[in-house]
């Protein structure tokens, strides 16, 4: 074993060796990121299921197979703009395999002191707002990955909102993954930085279009200045052959709001590590997730809510729809320091289990070190009952309706807050093509 | 309508025989009441008619318009007419009743060859029958039960039975938990959806309802047989002296329609 995972680190490396001189010159910036990532990737080993926070996940696929740089593929783009949200015409930026689509983004509707654009472009014309903020907010000590993702920082989406600004047309981030002759990787960087009494809503989608392994290793930096609300929401339908490593960090100032939804339907393994700062007193925010997975899909969130100063009220929801073989790991940390009192923290991890081998790993995590709070917390496992498919069965509905109702029912908590319309929608549809699959496919074991 | 033929009934978990031979014909037309102590098997009769999975059917029939059901879902016996009013409704946080009506008319109408109803038309549609229960519109716009209370748990049953429009209804224990005002809308609802097509069949503890839902016959459930069978007068009757003088006979009484 252990031969083998050297073997393909050593992969790694030199793919990260190759790709470095061919990338650097654009921009200094970049570069120095690009750098000082590498060097991090060079000196810290990739997880194995012998770390406690990795133990129920198998990297193996990942590390036994080789992956090219995304953007050195030739592809053919087919027609995707039936993932286009009308409410965000003309506010969307498209990446297409990590690279900026132009033809496919517009962002007439967004004011005009918003800088929004590519990192790309960006750092070649020196932005100023890009440098302050770029890798300032991604807090992941010694994780290989986010320092993977610095050292092939590419492109991705730069987004500034200035003070006192209400960008009013949400925002749709869309990163396709078109379908290949060879197992790709990209590592797509968003930066989200609301400024004081901003206010700004993100749809970070990432929808793969056929059925090809890619390796998906997107890191999201926001920071919220006094008195901002963010929502975001992130809906992930790679590849069910893909992997997705996601990393999201979350600074919220004085006041700020950040709202955050997380929708999990596709890839094979998918890892998704969202992460809040507190930055001062009088914060709130929500780190909801839903998991929906079947056939052999693994899907962890390990999150870190990190309460610091006083005055906070965070909210964190997640919920799993399991069938078939998949299998669920959640982790979710709360810490609250020394000085944090009067924190308001609610915790629930609950899990629908629709098969006899589906598999759920569930750690709430608490770990509190002031004593004038209020954390609740909690795990469940439970299934379809069937007193409630008979009831819905009684009044006419077949299996397939009833199933789909009850698995909606359960889901919806997690997106009825949801505020683009569309969005909700689609992902009504998604719980649909979910049920029907499972049902269609006898992934139900 | 309904035909019911020495029907044996078994918990499917433990194999505990709950119908012991059940005989009941209903005929369109008709309200029957079907009473009984706990545990005489009332609700397992009821369920077994619309199809749950947990009772097993060991012995016996059960004809529906001249044709065995047993073998049908509970879905195909709600396509063709079956409709159970549940004791205990299930809640559905999240899918309002508006949505569950509108997918189960439409089902159903689909099945039987009739118009299915666009949301326009089906609001339309539903919005005229929540008068029969006493609801107001928002009735239809709220999650299926959920934060109900016990009183609108029933009335909406009553409500989704309206909709539905079946040929034949189990009602089961649709008068428990109701105060005076709640069962008389219940029961009005009930006797402006009853008509000369459609068959009715009130399972209840208590004579109660009966006072404003007349029935055309009554019968006594003991230890999963129909002991004695007769006009409204019987109910009145129970009602007076209880089901003890009748536990007595039920060993010698085989057959319902005595």
């Amino acid at each position: 074993m252990a031969k083998v995972k050297q073997q393909t680190e050593q992969t790694f490396l030199q793919d990260l060796l190759d790709f470095q001189g061919s990338l650097n010159g654009e921009s200094e910036f970049l570069d120095e990121v690009r750098l000082k990532g590498a060097e991090e990737v060079r000196n810290t080993p990739f997880p194995t299921k012998k770390l406690e926070d990795w133990k129920f996940i198998s990297l193996r696929d990942l590390y036994r197979d080789s992956y090219e740089l995304a953007s050195n593929l030739e592809v053919d783009v087919p027609d995707f703009s039936e993932h286009f949200l009308p409410e965000s015409k003309e506010s969307r930026l498209v990446f297409i395999n990590g690279s900026f689509s132009a033809e496919h983004s517009s962002t007439k509707a967004l004011p005009e002191e918003v800088v929004i654009g590519n990192i790309a472009n960006l750092a070649a014309e020196g932005n100023e707002q890009l440098k302050e903020h770029l890798h300032k907010h991604a807090d992941f000590e010694d994780d290989v990955f986010t320092s993977f993702n610095s050292a092939f920082l590419e492109d991705g989406a730069f987004i500034y909102v200035p003070k006192d600004v209400t960008v009013e047309a949400p925002v749709h981030l869309l990163f396709i993954q078109t379908d290949a002759d060879k197992n790709y990787f990209t590592t797509s960087r968003t930066v989200v930085v609301a400024d004081e009494d901003s206010e700004i809503t993100l749809v970070e989608d990432h929808i793969g279009l056929g059925d090809n392994k890619y390796f998906n290793l997107p890191v999201v930096e926001l920071n919220l200045e006094d008195r901002s609300f963010v929502k975001h929401t992130k809906i992930q339908r790679d590849s069910f052959e893909a992997i997705h490593i996601a990393r999201t960090a979350a600074s919220v100032a004085q006041h700020a709001n950040y709202e955050s939804y997380t929708i999990t339907r596709g890839a094979k393994l998918s890892r998704n590590e969202p992460r809040i700062f507190q930055m001062d007193e009088e914060v709130e925010f929500t780190v909801d997730g839903l998991v929906l997975i079947d056939g052999d899909q693994v899907s962890d969130t390990h999150s870190v809510m990190d309460h610091r100063f006083s005055h906070a009220e965070s909210h964190q929801l997640h919920k799993c729809v399991i069938n078939g073989k998949a299998h669920s790991v959640f982790n979710g940390k709360i810490y609250v320091q020394k000085d944090a009192q009067k924190i308001d923290s609610f915790q629930e991890n609950r899990n629908l289990l629709l098969s006899r081998k589906g598999l759920v790993n569930t750690k709430p995590q608490l770990e509190i070190f002031a004593d004038d709070v209020v954390c609740t917390h909690g795990a469940t496992v439970g299934q379809l009952e069937e007193d409630e498919l008979f009831y819905l069965k009684s009044r006419g509905l077949d299996e397939q309706q009833a199933r789909e109702l009850l698995i909606y029912a359960f889901a919806l908590e997690t997106i009825e807050n949801i505020t683009v319309d569309s969005v909700q929608e689609l992902l009504v549809d998604e719980v649909h093509r979910y049920t029907e699959r499972q049902l269609d496919s006898e992934l139900t074991v | 309508m309904l035909e019911i033929k020495d029907l044996h009934v078994c918990v499917e978990e433990d194999g505990t025989e709950i119908l012991k031979g059940v005989n009941l014909t209903i005929n369109k037309g008709e309200i029957h009441a079907i009473m009984g102590p706990n545990g005489s098997g009332k609700s397992t009769l009821s369920k077994a008619v619309a199809g749950h999975e947990a009772y097993e059917v060991t012995q016996g029939d059960i004809l529906f318009e001249g044709e065995s059901i047993l073998e049908l879902e509970p879905e195909e016996r709600a396509h063709l007419g079956v409709f159970l009013a549940f004791q205990y409704p299930v809640e559905v946080p999240g899918v309002t009743n508006k949505t569950l009506l509108r997918q189960a008319y439409n089902t159903i109408a689909r099945e039987q060859g009739r118009e299915e109803l666009d949301p326009l038309q089906f609001e339309d549609y539903a919005k005229d029958k929540l008068d029969l229960i006493d609801m107001k519109e928002e009735f239809l716009d709220r999650s299926i039960n959920a934060g109900f209370s016990g009183g609108e748990k029933k009335r909406n049953e009553i409500f989704q039975m309206a909709v539905l429009n079946p040929k034949l209804s189990f009602l089961d224990e649709t008068d428990s938990g109701l105060d005076i005002d709640a069962l008389k809308t219940v029961a009005n609802g009930i006797n402006q959806i009853a008509d000369e097509d459609k068959a009715v069949c009130l399972v209840t503890h208590y004579q109660r309802i009966l006072d404003y839902v007349t029935p055309d016959h009554v019968h006594v459930m003991i230890d999963g047989k129909i002991a004695k069978s007769g006009d409204k007068d019987l109910a009145v009757k129970l009602e007076e002296q209880g089901y003890d003088w009748l536990t007595d006979v039920a060993s010698v009484s085989v057959n319902g329609e005595q």
